[in-house]
């Protein structure tokens, strides 16, 4: 088991390698995405909205932003990337001639793309809180929730490797379950506020509880009520994840 | 015995890549295993560390069960996969730390492995090379490092020279022969017939998954060709077979065998034939003799 994930981490450092290659390119999107949202709908939209929560359109914004870069972040890593790295490079044909098997690159996979989503997320938080837009008492939260928001949709990325025929057909998986989950999950307004059978697929989502956490951290409002109760749900999400994507992609790394 | 194979079958749905295959490698050979395109010799070699999952039969790997505990039989068994598969973002050097990485290489010993292998495969020059800046020859020395870092015991050789020039070629198989001569196993599967002939104490030859003939090179030439060949090249009206006389007829023109060099001439002065060639029977012959493929419709 602990052999198993020194040679899963070993994996996470193969990719630090090739990814600091590109640090720039890589890294950019994940922070201007959300800045632009927030300048875009912030200045432009909240000059037309007064208050939501109780507080300006922008600060409502910030917390969902941040858990909108381990949301893309989880996904494009453990789609497209993941895809890459499995059909294009073949790089796995390699890699599995050596002590690593199909679970520990899956680990390794996963694994990268918590710490990933922790950063990222938490980079945003960092901006955002220059701005003055969150409160910076229970920030050190963010890259746990990133983490655990990045590890619920890189198993959505993982499932949908496991299944594309080609790459085009992400585009498919983004539409239908990526984009909606960016929409409908409370980083621009309150489900509670949204009909009911709204707020029933709401909590479906993996984004929303951890939108929801991100919030109240870094609002500064009944933080340990929000934790326990969407951080129990997204553990849940997050196992149910980890089950269906490795019982799926694993056949496909060793056939 | 470093592997023995019983009865080992992979099908892919209702396709049998590998069927019913049973052989055994002994400590210290190198054991070559050809074939025709899509005979199945990489589908057994990815078998043979766990990255295929057998359908059925048994199978024992330096005395592992590949399937069960395959990141044992890894850490001494280098593999030179079919495809090169390099980061080919990296450099050379970034490559091999990487996979010294996977293999638990120790820091302290890395950078001296490293640089002796590159140096043992004549990559030192290139070290902080961009691998995409590496000619097709020196990629595929540098899956021969990427290969050895582990110091393994049993190395696979997939078609490890398929693609490069006479040169290359050479320092490839004197490096070979000298892993050899280290005691190392070998697997080697190629489709040139002169490196196995040359590489390996003992030959496979495989088609559609299943065995066709098995033993030391000479001995198959032995038993499924002896003698020297002509080629003729022109037409050749009704071709007859006579006694120790055989015929095959190729892409352009026949193939005339005999036992001895005599015969073969008494036969073609007889005919009035003239050969484009003369030559003494080779592991090419037999393979063509065995997967009886020249004209093969799925080459
Ligand atoms: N993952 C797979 N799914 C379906 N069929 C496969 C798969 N892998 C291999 N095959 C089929 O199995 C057969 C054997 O393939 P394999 O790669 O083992 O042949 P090979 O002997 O190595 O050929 P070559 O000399 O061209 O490398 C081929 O017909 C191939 O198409
Ligand atoms: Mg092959």
């Amino acid at each position: 088991m602990l052999d198993s994930l020194v040679l899963s981490w070993r994996l996470v450092q193969r990719h630090w390698l090739v990814y600091r290659k590109d640090l720039f390119a890589n890294i950019l999107p994940t922070f201007s995405d959300p800045l632009f949202f927030l300048v875009a709908f912030g200045l432009g939209l909240g000059a037309y909205v007064d208050q939501v929560e109780g507080m300006s359109y922008s600060r409502y914004m910030a917390p969902g932003l941040a858990m909108s870069a381990a949301l893309f972040t989880g996904f494009f890593e453990t789609s497209y990337n993941l895809y890459v790295r499995l059909v294009f490079e073949g790089i796995y044909h390699a890699v599995l001639a050596t002590p690593l098997g199909p679970k520990e690159i899956v680990t390794g996979e996963l694994l990268w793309v918590a710490i990933k989503g922790a950063i990222m997320s938490f980079g945003v938080t960092l901006i955002v809180l220059a701005f003055g837009l969150v409160d910076a008492r229970y920030i050190f939260l963010i890259p746990i929730i990133g983490a655990m928001v990045a590890l619920s949709c890189g198993t959505i990325g993982v499932f949908a490797t496991s299944k594309v025929r080609n790459i085009n057909q992400f585009q498919t998986v983004y539409s239908l379950v990526i984009a909606p989950l960016f929409y409908f999950s409370g980083i621009f307004y309150p489900i509670s506020s949204t009909p009911q059978w709204v707020q029933w697929i709401a909590q479906l989502s993996p984004l929303y509880h951890g939108v929801r956490m991100a919030q109240q951290a870094l609002w500064g409002e009944n933080v340990l009520e929000a934790l326990l109760v969407h951080g129990s749900i997204l553990l849940v999400m997050i196992f149910f994840g980890l089950f269906v994507s490795y019982k799926n992609i694993i056949p496909k790394l060793q056939n | 015995m470093i592997v023995i194979c019983e009865n080992v079958t992979k099908s892919f749905g209702s396709f049998k890549a590998v069927d019913d295959l049973s052989f055994q490698i002994p400590s210290g050979i190198c054991f070559g295993l050809l074939g025709p395109n899509g005979a199945g010799k990489s589908t057994l070699i990815k078998m043979l560390y766990g990255a295929n999952i057998r359908s059925s039969g048994t199978m024992t790997v330096l005395g592992r069960d590949p399937n069960v505990e395959s990141h044992i039989i890894k850490k001494s068994m280098g593999v030179v996969t079919q495809d090169n598969h390099l980061e080919d973002a990296l450099t050379v050097y970034e490559n091999l730390v990487v996979y010294s990485q996977f293999l638990g290489v120790p820091k302290l010993t890395r950078h001296e492995k490293i640089m002796s292998l590159l140096t043992f495969m004549k990559l030192d020059h290139k070290c902080h090379a961009p691998v995409r800046t590496l000619s097709g020859g020196m990629k595929r020395r540098l899956v021969f490092v990427r290969a050895l870092l582990g110091d393994p015991e049993f190395i696979i050789l997939d078609e490890p020279t398929t693609g490069l020039d006479p040169a290359v070629r050479h320092l490839l198989w004197d490096k070979i022969n000298e892993l050899k001569s280290f005691g190392k196993t070998i697997l080697l599967t190629t489709h040139y017939m002169d490196e196995a002939e040359q590489l390996c104490d003992h030959l496979v030859i495989m088609d559609q998954g299943e065995i066709q003939a098995e033993d030391t090179p000479k001995n198959m030439i032995e038993r499924y060709c002896p003698g020297y060949l002509a080629i003729i090249e022109s037409e050749m009206g009704n071709p007859v077979e006579e006694v120790d006389i055989w015929i095959r007829q190729r892409l352009s023109g026949y193939q005339i065998r005999a036992l001895s060099l005599e015969a073969l001439h008494q036969y073609l002065k007889k005919h009035q034939l003239e050969p484009k060639v003369i030559r003494p029977s080779q592991m090419e012959d037999v393979f063509l003799e065995v997967t009886g493929r020249e004209l093969s419709q799925d080459a």
